[in-house]
């Protein structure tokens, strides 16, 4: 059980441990189970992969495909929700360009793309010849977002989570398009949560213990006037989740092409630049090497993971380290030493943010500092936080 | 006639529902009061939760999560009881009375126990005197070895050299009230049930056979109705996963005139 208390003991708390094979720590925000030999879920399930049977799968997939197919072409044969990273443009060209499907992309906009991400997104609909929604909400009530999510779970994206994880089931129902094509399965990919066995699809249950952090939009709304923020009810349909019935109605569901193609980011990454003209950020972030994720919300790879880093010790050079160990790219003494570097940065990403919702940056470290997991953080004999760390081991 | 049940069954380990495979790969799924909720709104029949954790530690993990964290098997019966409404039942760790008294007192409708039934047999006995036949439920959990499904203790690690068919009928003498016949093998695999040992398990015994283990799609939970006299189904991982699994599961029921709720 966490106990605040343990904050400020002098007592450290119970070691973290860290998968023998790739560099995740026990202390991660995703489920993530270690075996009797050390070695993460994340590493068990990404080594089921070359076991699978692709070509079968290939063939699962057209099946299921083609029970969705427009009969007429009146109507769209699926939804793809895309932020115009690596990973749609991934998922894009094997929906339209592979399997022949006519799909309507959607896009939530959260208002903070870099420029790269926003030229990256424009260029889909060119180079794919699709239909693009593209969804912004109001700017005032994603500030509002912002903040409160800051002061409820430590994350000031929440809208963001929630948002891309909603908007595109609304759009579902109101186009009655019910098959929903998602790429990877996050806490699969870093945490193998499932098996590829279990061919998992998308569940309200997913979005809303673990995308949404169990919050809903009535949370935010019942909140708002305790944080002295106004919030109404119509401000908030964008993050409003369809009820069973209605999803039963159009017969809703949304599939992991991940469970059907070899998911490889590595191999997506150069593919869809080389062949869609996917750009890189011109840029190098401050907190991870890669520079291909998260383009499409410029406060994702400096200060929203930088709270990962204040929860729970680590951050995206991690995650991105253990993919790369798992996919054979880099070495655990490679990634040990990019994690010393990265993990701890605090990043200019927070500036801009702090700019965006009228915080000072005092403001901002109180707050963050009562977001300290206390299974991974005490105090030091002079007050300053200390943790264990993968280097120390 | 009986209306025949389908029963999520799900694995808690430290706190955390798992998905579980031969009963030793456990992979994190989530909070387990967020998945009572979810199943109180599908309205299922009753659910079955056991805890399979080796030490005594509950931990939720995350503090920034709406639900927090739980120090206790009591405070985890608790915030399910709070948020379902249908019968649960509770296992794991049971050895004494004490055990079934503290799971009964916090919500608990019935217990299901596993090892503790093999090694005390008087335990049964006892249950079934304090709450009646039908609060206790006897976990069968087997494995085949040479072709006869023989019973194994301790999560699946221990042979005991009975054949489960055997112990079945012993249990009944000693007052349980439900078989939960669970195919180790099968676990997490989703190969389909295992139809012969369901078939003569229900022969050996008058009490309601629960079979679980092998769930892949909908049409396994149909073949196990049409082709054995179970009496309920039990699957965990295959309800984790897709959306509406359990009303959708029961409308396929329905239209293939089983007689289920
Ligand atoms: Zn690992």
């Amino acid at each position: 059980m966490s106990d605040r208390k343990y904050l400020v003991h002098p007592d450290r708390p119970e070691k973290i441990e860290y998968c023998k094979n790739c560099v995740a720590p026990s202390s991660s925000a995703i489920p993530l189970a270690f075996d009797e030999e050390g070695v993460c879920s994340g590493c068990r399930v990404s080594g089921q992969r070359d076991k699978v049977d692709w070509e079968d799968r290939k063939n699962r997939l057209a099946r299921l495909l083609n029970r969705y197919r427009s009969k007429d072409g009146a109507n769209y044969d699926c939804i793809i929700p895309v932020s115009g990273g690596k990973d749609s443009y991934f998922q894009t060209h094997v929906i339209k360009n592979i399997m022949g499907m006519n799909p309507l992309l959607v896009t939530y906009h959260g208002n903070n793309y870099t420029p790269t991400g926003l030229k990256n997104l424009r260029n889909m609909k060119e180079v794919f010849g699709v239909d693009h929604m593209f969804f912004t909400p109001s700017i005032h009530v994603l500030q509002t977002l912002n903040r409160m999510g800051m002061l409820m779970m430590g994350d000031m994206n929440w809208h963001a989570h929630c948002g891309i994880f909603t908007l595109p089931i609304r759009v579902a129902l109101q186009f009655n398009v019910p098959l929903i094509i998602w790429g990877e399965h996050g806490f699969m990919d870093i945490g193998g949560m499932h098996s590829y066995n279990d061919f998992v699809e998308f569940t309200y249950r997913y979005r809303h213990e673990h995308l949404c952090r169990g919050y809903e939009w009535y949370d935010f709304l019942e909140a708002a006037p305790s944080y002295g923020e106004s919030l109404e009810k119509k401000d908030l349909i964008t993050w409003m989740y369809p009820s069973d019935e209605e999803i039963d109605r159009v017969g809703v569901r949304g599939i992991f092409i991940s469970n059907y193609v070899p998911w490889e980011a590595n191999v997506h990454g150069e593919m869809v630049k080389k062949e869609y003209g996917f750009l890189e950020s011109e840029e190098p972030f401050e907190r991870t090497y890669r520079r291909m994720s998260n383009l499409d919300d410029m406060h994702e790879n400096g200060i929203h993971d930088y709270m990962k880093y204040i929860k729970f010790g680590y951050g995206r050079a991690t995650d991105h380290t253990c993919k790369d160990i798992r996919a054979g790219k880099m070495t655990r003494e490679e990634a040990i030493e990019i994690v010393r570097q990265r993990d701890h940065i605090k990043s200019k990403d927070l500036w801009r943010w702090l700019d965006y919702v009228g915080w000072t940056e005092e403001k901002f470290d109180q707050v963050a500092d009562t977001f300290r997991d206390p299974r991974v953080w005490w105090k030091g004999q002079n007050g300053e936080w200390v943790k264990d760390n993968l280097w120390d081991e | 006639m009986q209306l025949r049940r389908l029963i999520p069954a799900l694995f808690i380990q430290n706190g955390l529902i798992v998905r579980s495979e031969d009963f030793s790969i456990h992979q994190i799924i989530g909070n387990v009061v967020n998945e009572a909720a979810r199943y109180n709104q599908w309205n299922v029949d009753e659910l079955i939760y056991v805890d399979i954790s080796r030490h005594q530690k509950y931990d939720a993990r995350r503090d920034d999560h709406r639900i927090s964290s739980f120090s206790s098997i009591e405070e985890i019966i608790q915030g399910i009881s709070k948020v379902c409404f249908m019968p649960l039942t509770f296992g794991g760790g049971i050895r004494k009375i004490e055990d079934v008294d503290v799971r009964i007192r916090n919500g608990a409708d019935k217990v299901i126990l596993n090892t503790g039934a093999y090694e005390t047999p008087e335990l049964v006995e006892a249950i079934a005197s304090k709450y009646g036949n039908q609060c206790c439920v006897i976990s069968a959990d087997y494995r085949m070895v040479d072709g006869s499904p023989m019973l194994f203790t301790n999560m699946g690690t221990r042979n005991t050299g009975v054949n489960v068919l055997d112990w079945i009928r012993r249990c009944e003498t000693m007052g349980a009230g439900e078989i939960f016949l669970h195919a180790i093998d099968r676990d997490g695999k989703a190969n389909g049930y295992d139809f012969e040992t369901i078939n003569r398990a229900c022969e050996a015994t008058r009490l309601p056979v629960i079979a679980c283990g092998g769930a892949a799609t909908i049409e396994d939970f149909i073949d196990v109705f049409l082709d054995t006299p179970a009496s309920a189904i039990a699957a965990g991982n295959m309800f984790h996963f897709t959306e509406h699994s359990y009303p959708r599961a029961k409308r396929e029921l329905k239209r293939e005139k089983i007689n289920v709720r």
